[in-house]
Parts: structure tokens; C-alpha cells; sequence
């Protein structure tokens, strides 16, 4: 017999108070009422009187016996005592549903359904696993679903309803990550323990494809019971696909598709790359069990568009046997120079495939041009460009920022490499024939310098989105510095500052969702870091031992920018590990058979709250105001004489 | 200002009621025997001299033509019944969940603002074992506020002492009229004398029997230590739905004594509960009596 969370010190104690409170009510009900009357005189005959001396004394000790009694009897059925083996009443159970990509594998027609039926996943038969584990058990038990992935996440509490929790597995489905199954089992032990009732078992329903890292995993709790789904099922998938631009010819995609072979068996596969329903190239691989293999293409486009991975196969995974890829269209930055001698500068400007440089007589100046960087080469013109502009040698009367002098024989003696215009530049003994030495206002930023002063100096706007400036002292395509290589490099540098989105460089990369880790250095900032999601929102990641890890629970694109770089994730690919976790001999595995279950304990509260509330009647009718049976006292001492005077009468 | 114990509405029903008697008393409905004045009357009284603000109506006219003064005729007022209320306020009055007291004059505040819209006069007479100071309500509606004040200003407290307050009351009032008694009753002797004492002495009896709920059917169970509220006598008893029965048969059949010595002296019982509202029983129990019309 069990009183759940009294002991027996307290269930005493409280009977006790309960047995004092009754006695003083019963000597408070049972004492004599004062009551202030108009007359005696009609109180004669009507009550029966009592003598003072039994005032004190307890005039109906069964009545008192029996109400302590019944309520001691109703005390004990609020206790909720069973009879039976304590062990067996109330346990929790957790209940971990594989929910990872790989249970939406092809595992055959499901059981009981007709021929042509549908195939069922794994999950399904996970589904019916874990339904007729919840129907063994005893109704007082309690089970809390967890849907494992990568994640452990419970998706009901400790229900005794069971009702709840079939409907939580009937609306489980595939995720897209690989199970983290030591997470799910520490996640049901702590849960477990947060539990006042008595632990029950650790169900682990599904396949169990785990990481290598997990696939040897022991340290198992000692009440885990495994309803293992699904026998090994042959699979090859698209691992990983990535696509950057190549580093001699930009307007070309350097492609790299990763295949691995789940399975046991080798398998040879067709891979087939299409960009825009056109083909890009097909490998046929060759790929022995638990390998994989890596396909290299190039394709050369300026245009965006959807990239598109497949592998001919057909296996229990059809999920990752497919990938697409949004491709961006390659930028090119439109440049108007305005020179009389566009020769000199058409090397600075045409060479960049990614500039698209148009030479106009400085006749033809138009302000409102549409470009996104004007080259204004010794010429002043007479209204000021929209856009952002790049004055070379501008005459002192129109120059936007004011000539100090115009010198000739003019030693450059430094470049500001700490600017991002000045980056990387570097000369050695170059004097300039001639060379114009500015006044910068504060706030401008000085590229280059002589002992005279600025010869190259850039304004950033002052406000949002204005044109940039930049203004060089010096002709770069002339005399000294004609073949100095700082100047192809000024020019890039000019260029980078004035739109950097052209220049940044970009990759792509097809994963599988989960966590992903990126090299970045080790001494990469924090704060020039920005991880962000389809919808431009920030998200979390972490700067470890030179690499930046985040975490994408769902398909999505993801996007990394670190300085001009950007790396777009497209983390469609569902992420199926590696290996399948084999659990110990000594785990125990499928249902619980129904000898196994013990006898239920018997609850008691009915009777004793029959026999209580028994009781409780018995004193109604034989003690109570509203008796049927009366028990009372005799009669006492006669009235006084008028009122028997007045009787008689 | 004393606090109504009548409210508006009410008064304005009460103006359409008149109280009845039964007995043939000689002269005119109602109001304090006062024809020893003069009145307004039918029969010629004598004849004064006329004096500022007299009535022209009431002049002799021929006798100032003939001798040149002004008298004034007057008449006699022809004698009335007279209403006397004997109000009980005796500490057993005060006893009860509802006060039979407050009742009991809020009652005789209705029965005198009747007689005073009937241009009557009513007699409020107090009594406990004897007769308190009275009071004459008359002339007119107008005059109920001292009514309501002399009787907001009562206290209730002393012994029931019928038979005395009954001898009291020939001795100082020998004419005999129509006497309204509001009362619980509720006397350690017997109540049945005295009424027929008033009765024999030519008095027409109305006898208002209140009583509180609790004085009719006492809702206590158990173990009871009673004490009187007028002697402060104890007793102990244990009382249960068969006692209570008992009781509730002993005070009706109380009541039914009182009523039959009204009835065999020609006069009229009504039993009232104070639990029961004010208008209930003025235009029920009252109207059905015959005490108003």
C-alpha cells in the first residue's frame, strides 16, 4: 500500500489535526445554542429539556467515534493507496522518434495494404513501432514523445492520455538533418529526471543512421529499449556540390559535385549537371561502399540561373539524388572616359573583363550619362556628374578639390596603404615630370603623397548613396608611371572602393543542412563577419579555432560575408549520415510482451471513499438535526408551574 | 428631520382608504370626541361677536340690520367615535430577526395617516404594563409629521402587563370608541381577560397580532439555553423538527384564542408576520379584515 508523497509520520500527523478539528466541531455542534426569545410560554410542551450539568460531557460518543472514523477513511482515499507492487504504478516513459532525413527512405508497401499500394518510409514503420509499443503499456504510465534530428525537441510532455501522444506521432515527419542520437538519449535522461514519478524506460524508435562519430556510441543508459526500423537499404546521393568562379577566367564557374555511396554494395552511377535545361557535362562514376567521389566541370556563363545536379539512380533515397542551384549573373561595372588620348588609359580600363569602359570625346559630356563611374582625363567639365567620378590632372579652376600648386619634377614618396584605395600599392623612386598638389579638405582621404603635399586624394560622400570622388595629381598613363605596376593597381583599388559589390568575389555551395563549418583564419573580425538567411536576417554563429560554424535546421539558402568575399550556401541536400548505430547485445529490443507487463496494483480509494461516505450517512440518519432514526436523551426536569397552569387551562 | 417610517408611494395609496368599525356608536365616523367645541355643524350653538377674520359667511346678517353690529352664529360639531391605537412596545417587541417593533409602528403610522386624510383624530396611546404618554393626531394630512416623530421617538423596553395597562386605559378613556390594539400578544398572564375587559366597557376591539417568524416557528435545532427577553428567565431544552411543530401548534392555537375573543365581541383579529411586507399587509391582510375599505 502506497500514500504517494505522504509518509507515514505525516499521514499520522495530518489524521491527527483532522481528528482534533472533528472533535471540536462536534462539541461545537453538539454544545448548548444561547438564543434570546420573546416567551417561555410556548416552549413548554414543544422541546425536551436538558440538565447543565451534561453540558460538558461528549453525549453522543458513537456519533463522534464513527464521524472520525469516515473521514480518517476519506483522509486515506485522497491518499490514493494501491495495493499491489509499488514498482509498477505510474512510470515515465520517453518515447525518441527518429525523425531524421533518412526515415523518408523507401522501405516497401507498407504492412496490411493491398498489392499496388503506396511504399511506406521508414518512419512509418517507426510510426507503427512506437503505436503498439504505447499500446503495452499500462494506462497509469506516462510518455513523452521526443522527434529526434539533429536536434532533440519534445513534441509532448509526460502524458498520461495516450491519445495525445499518437496523435504527436501520426503528425512526425521527415526532417532534413541526420540524427544526433547521443543528444536525444541525454536529452530523455534529463528529462527523466526533472520527473517526480518513478523512471520508466527509454524508447529509441526509428533506424538509427547516425555520424561516424556516433556509430560506435556505449555509454547507453540502462533503460533504453531500441524498436529498431528498417533492414540496410542501398542508397547513393549528392553529397556536397560547389561552384566559384575560376581564378583565371571570371565569366567561368569552376563546378565540384561530391557523391558518396551509402550502401554495401559498389555502385555506378550517371552524374549530370544542366544549367538552364541546357546540359553542362555528365561524369559516370564508379563508387565502392561507404566511398565517395568527387566530379569537377566548368561552364561559362555571364548569365544567373538555376544549376541543376542529378544523379541516374534509383535507390531507397530519391531526396538527395537531385540538387539545384541558383547561379548569379556575373556584374560588370560600366565605366565613360572622357579623353583625348583614350589610349592612354584603355589599358587601366578595359582590360578588367569585369568593366565595361566606353571612351567619349570630352565634347560629348553629359552629366546625366548612363554609367557607373565617369573618368574625367584633364578636363573640367561644366556641370558636376551624377555618378561617381575620377578626375585625372584637372584643371586648377575646375578641379573638385582646389590645387594647391602644379610642380614639376615632383618625388612621389608615399602611398596610404592603410587606406583601402591605397592597399597593396607600393613604388620605388618615381619622379612625376608633373604633378598637381592638392588641398584636401578634413575628411578626405589622401591616396598618395609627395614632399609638396596630396597628389592623389578621394571624398566619400557625405551622405548615403551621394557620388564618390576621386582625384589624381598625376597622369597615370604617362611618362614615370606608365609601366609602374601601382598603376593597373590604383586603378582596381579606385574602382573596388567606388562599387564594391561588383568586385566581390562569390561562391556557392550546395550542402546538406545541419552545422556548417567555414574556414575563416584565425585572425578573422568578428564584427566584419555577417551570416545571414534567406530573408537578410542575422544569424547565430560562432568563431572557433579560425573557423565560423552556424546551424540551419531547414532548407534554406544561407549567406557568409566576410571583407569581399561572399559565400552562399544553398543548404538544400538532406543530410543522411554516414553509419548505421548497432545497439549492444545487452539493450533490449522490440516490444514488451504481456507476460511482461506485471499485474496492476489495486486502487483503494473507491472503497475507502465508499466506506467513509458509508459512514458519514449512518451518522446523518442516526445522530444528525434531520435523523430518522432518533438517539437522543430523556427526558429532563419539569417547566415551571405557570406554563403548566397555563396548559391546563 | 425624524427619518418616514412610510415612504411616499405608499402614503399616496393609503389616501384611498377609510378605517371601518362594525359597532352602532352615536355620532359621526371616527376622530377624537371633540363636538364640545364649535364646528362646523348643522345645529345652531349661540352667537359671539364678530372679530377680525372671521368667516363673512357665518354673520347674521338680520341682526346687524336691526341693531347695527356684527355677531357671528355658531354651531355645534356633532360628537365623534374615537379611534385609539394601543400600541405594545414591550422589550419582547425588539426581540427577532425582524423587529416587530419598527413594525408595529410603521403600521400605526399608516393607521394614522388614514384617519388624518379622513380629517379623523387617532389616539396613539403606548403601553408595556402600563400607559405611556399619548398623542393626538388630527387636522389633516398635513399634521402626520409630528405623528411620525412621536412615534420614531419610541422606545421599546419594559414587561407585557395587559390586565394593568387595560385597567389604565377605562380609567382614562371611560368613552367607549374603537381601539385598535398592535401587539405580539406575547404576555407571561393571560392576555384574554383584559380584552374582554375593554370589550364589556363598550370598546370595539381590532386586535394587530405581529409576530417575527421566529416567535411562530423557531428555525434552532439542538441543545437550546433559552432566556425570556422581558424576565431574563432561563431554560434548556433540545428542540427538533417534532418540537418545533409542537411550538408552531401551541402559538397558533394561542392565536386562534385571541382571535375568537375578537370575534365574540364583535370585533376583528388579523395576524401579522413582520417578515411580510408593509403594503402586503395594509392592502391585504387589513383591507380583507375590514379594518380599511
Amino acid at each position: 500500500m502506497s500514500f504517494l508523497n505522504l509518509s507515514l509520520g505525516e499521514l499520522l500527523g495530518l489524521a491527527g489535526a483532522i481528528s482534533a478539528g472533528v472533535v471540536a466541531l462536534y462539541l461545537l455542534d453538539r454544545s448548548k445554542r444561547k438564543q434570546v426569545v420573546s416567551t417561555l410560554r410556548f416552549w413548554a410542551d414543544a422541546g425536551v429539556r436538558t440538565q447543565l450539568k451534561h453540558r460538558r460531557r461528549i453525549q453522543q460518543p458513537w456519533s463522534l467515534l464513527l464521524e472520525i472514523v469516515s473521514l480518517l477513511l476519506l483522509l486515506a482515499a485522497l491518499a490514493g493507496p494501491r495495493l499491489g507492487i509499488i514498482g509498477t504504478a505510474g512510470r515515465d516513459h520517453v518515447l525518441i522518434l527518429d525523425t531524421s532525413a533518412w526515415m523518408g527512405a523507401l522501405q516497401g508497401a507498407l504492412p496490411g495494404s493491398g498489392p499496388g499500394a503506396r511504399q511506406g518510409t521508414l518512419l512509418d514503420e517507426a510510426r507503427d513501432s512506437a503505436r503498439a509499443y504505447l499500446r503495452s503499456l499500462p494506462r497509469r504510465d506516462r510518455v513523452m514523445l521526443v522527434r529526434a534530428d539533429a536536434l532533440a525537441t519534445p513534441a509532448t510532455a509526460f502524458e498520461s492520455d495516450f491519445g495525445v501522444v499518437q496523435e504527436a506521432i501520426r503528425r512526425s515527419q521527415p526532417g532534413s538533418s541526420a540524427l544526433n542520437l547521443e543528444l536525444a538519449l541525454e536529452f530523455a535522461q534529463q528529462a527523466q529526471r526533472l520527473q517526480p514519478e518513478r523512471a520508466g524506460e527509454i524508447v529509441f524508435a526509428g533506424a538509427g543512421r547516425v555520424p561516424e562519430s556516433q556509430a560506435d556510441l556505449t555509454n547507453l543508459p540502462s533503460n533504453l529499449r531500441v524498436l529498431m526500423s528498417g533492414a540496410p537499404q542501398e542508397n547513393v546521393g549528392l553529397r556536397k556540390i560547389g561552384l566559384r568562379r575560376s581564378p583565371s577566367a571570371p565569366d567561368t564557374w569552376d563546378i565540384f559535385v561530391v557523391v558518396r555511396n551509402y550502401g554495401t554494395k559498389p555502385h555506378g552511377v550517371d552524374l549530370e549537371l544542366q544549367f538552364g535545361k541546357s546540359p553542362v557535362g555528365a561524369q559516370r562514376l564508379q563508387l565502392a561502399p561507404g566511398s565517395e567521389q568527387q566530379a569537377t566541370f566548368s561552364y561559362r556563363t555571364k548569365v544567373g540561373g538555376y544549376l541543376e545536379a542529378r544523379l541516374n539512380i534509383k535507390d531507397a533515397f530519391p531526396q538527395d539524388d537531385r540538387a539545384l542551384i541558383e547561379l548569379p549573373a556575373e556584374a560588370s561595372l560600366h565605366i565613360v572616359v572622357y579623353s583625348k588620348e583614350p589610349q592612354l588609359l584603355r589599358p587601366l580600363f578595359a582590360s578588367n573583363p569585369q568593366v565595361d569602359a566606353a571612351f567619349e570625346d570630352p565634347s560629348k559630356y553629359d552629366p546625366a550619362v548612363k554609367a557607373d563611374v565617369i573618368v574625367l582625363d584633364r578636363f573640367a567639365p561644366p556641370a558636376i556628374p551624377h555618378a561617381d567620378s575620377i578626375y585625372i590632372e584637372p584643371p586648377a579652376e575646375g578641379s573638385p578639390i582646389p590645387v594647391r600648386e602644379t610642380k614639376a619634377g615632383v618625388r612621389l614618396e608615399k602611398w596610404n596603404a592603410e587606406t583601402p584605395l591605397g592597399a597593396g600599392l607600393h613604388t620605388q623612386e618615381v619622379i612625376l615630370e608633373s604633378a598637381e598638389v592638392f588641398a584636401p579638405a578634413p575628411g578626405d582621404i589622401v591616396v598618395a603623397e609627395s614632399s609638396a603635399g596630396p597628389l592623389v586624394v578621394a571624398r566619400a560622400p557625405k551622405i548615403e548613396g551621394g557620388p564618390k570622388l576621386a582625384v589624381l595629381g598625376f597622369h597615370p598613363g604617362r611618362a614615370s608611371m606608365k609601366y609602374q605596376l601601382a598603376t593597373p593597381l590604383l586603378a582596381a583599388n579606385i574602382l573596388k572602393w567606388m562599387a564594391p559589390e561588383t568586385f566581390r568575389s562569390r561562391e556557392v555551395q550546395a550542402g546538406t543542412v545541419g552545422t556548417v563549418s567555414i574556414p575563416v583564419g584565425k585572425d578573422a573580425d568578428p564584427s566584419s563577419i555577417r551570416v545571414l538567411d534567406e530573408d537578410q536576417r542575422p544569424l547565430p554563429f560562432t568563431l572557433k579555432d579560425g573557423a565560423l560554424q552556424f546551424f540551419s535546421g531547414a532548407p534554406g539558402a544561407v549567406s557568409v560575408l566576410a571583407g569581399d568575399r561572399e559565400t552562399v550556401y544553398s543548404l538544400t541536400l538532406p543530410d543522411v549520415a554516414e553509419a548505421v548505430w548497432r545497439p549492444p547485445a545487452n539493450v533490449r529490443r522490440g516490444i514488451p510482451r504481456a507476460a511482461e507487463l506485471e499485474s496492476p496494483p489495486q486502487d483503494l480509494w473507491p472503497w475507502l471513499a465508499a466506506l467513509g461516505g458509508l459512514g458519514l450517512l449512518i451518522d446523518w440518519l442516526l445522530f444528525g438535526r434531520s435523523r430518522l432514526f432518533r438517539l437522543r436523551p430523556g427526558r429532563s426536569a419539569p417547566l415551571p408551574s405557570r406554563f403548566r397552569q397555563r396548559k391546563a387551562s | 428631520m425624524v427619518e418616514p417610517l412610510i415612504d411616499t408611494p405608499m402614503l399616496e395609496k393609503l389616501e384611498r382608504l377609510t378605517i371601518q368599525w362594525q359597532k352602532s356608536h352615536p355620532g359621526l365616523v371616527g376622530g377624537h370626541n371633540i363636538s364640545r367645541f364649535a364646528g362646523a355643524g348643522q345645529e345652531f350653538l349661540d352667537h359671539r361677536n364678530f372679530t377680525h377674520g372671521d368667516d363673512l359667511r357665518a354673520v347674521n346678517w338680520r341682526a346687524y340690520l336691526r341693531l347695527e353690529k356684527l355677531f357671528l352664529k355658531m354651531f355645534q360639531l356633532e360628537p365623534r367615535i374615537p379611534v385609539r391605537v394601543l400600541l405594545d412596545i414591550s422589550q419582547s417587541m425588539s426581540t427577532g430577526a425582524t423587529s416587530k417593533f419598527d413594525y408595529t409602528r410603521k403600521l400605526a403610522a399608516a393607521l394614522c395617516y388614514v384617519g388624518l386624510v379622513r380629517l379623523d383624530a387617532i389616539c396613539l396611546q403606548p403601553f408595556s404594563a402600563k400607559l405611556h404618554d399619548s398623542f393626538i393626531a388630527s387636522g389633516g394630512r398635513h399634521r402626520f409629521q409630528p405623528a411620525v416623530n412621536f412615534l420614531s421617538a419610541l422606545k421599546s423596553g419594559g414587561q407585557t402587563g395587559f390586565l394593568a395597562a387595560a385597567r389604565a386605559f377605562l380609567a382614562r378613556y371611560p368613552q367607549p370608541g374603537l381601539v385598535l390594539v398592535i401587539s405580539d400578544f406575547l404576555d407571561d398572564e393571560d392576555c384574554e381577560k383584559p380584552l374582554q375587559y375593554l370589550a364589556d366597557f363598550g370598546h370595539e376591539l381590532m386586535l394587530l397580532h405581529v409576530w417575527a417568524d421566529e416567535d411562530r416557528e423557531p428555525p434552532w435545532d439542538g441543545e437550546l439555553e433559552l432566556e425570556d427577553a422581558e424576565t431574563g428567565e432561563h431554560i434548556e431544552l433540545a428542540f427538533d423538527a417534532e418540537a418545533r411543530a409542537r411550538y408552531t401548534a401551541e402559538f397558533d392555537a394561542y392565536a386562534g384564542e385571541l382571535e375568537r375573543v375578537a370575534l365574540r365581541n364583535s370585533g376583528r383579529y388579523v395576524g401579522l408576520s413582520s417578515s411580510a411586507p408593509l403594503e402586503q399587509a395594509v392592502f391585504g391582510s387589513l383591507v380583507r379584515q375590514g379594518v380599511f375599505e
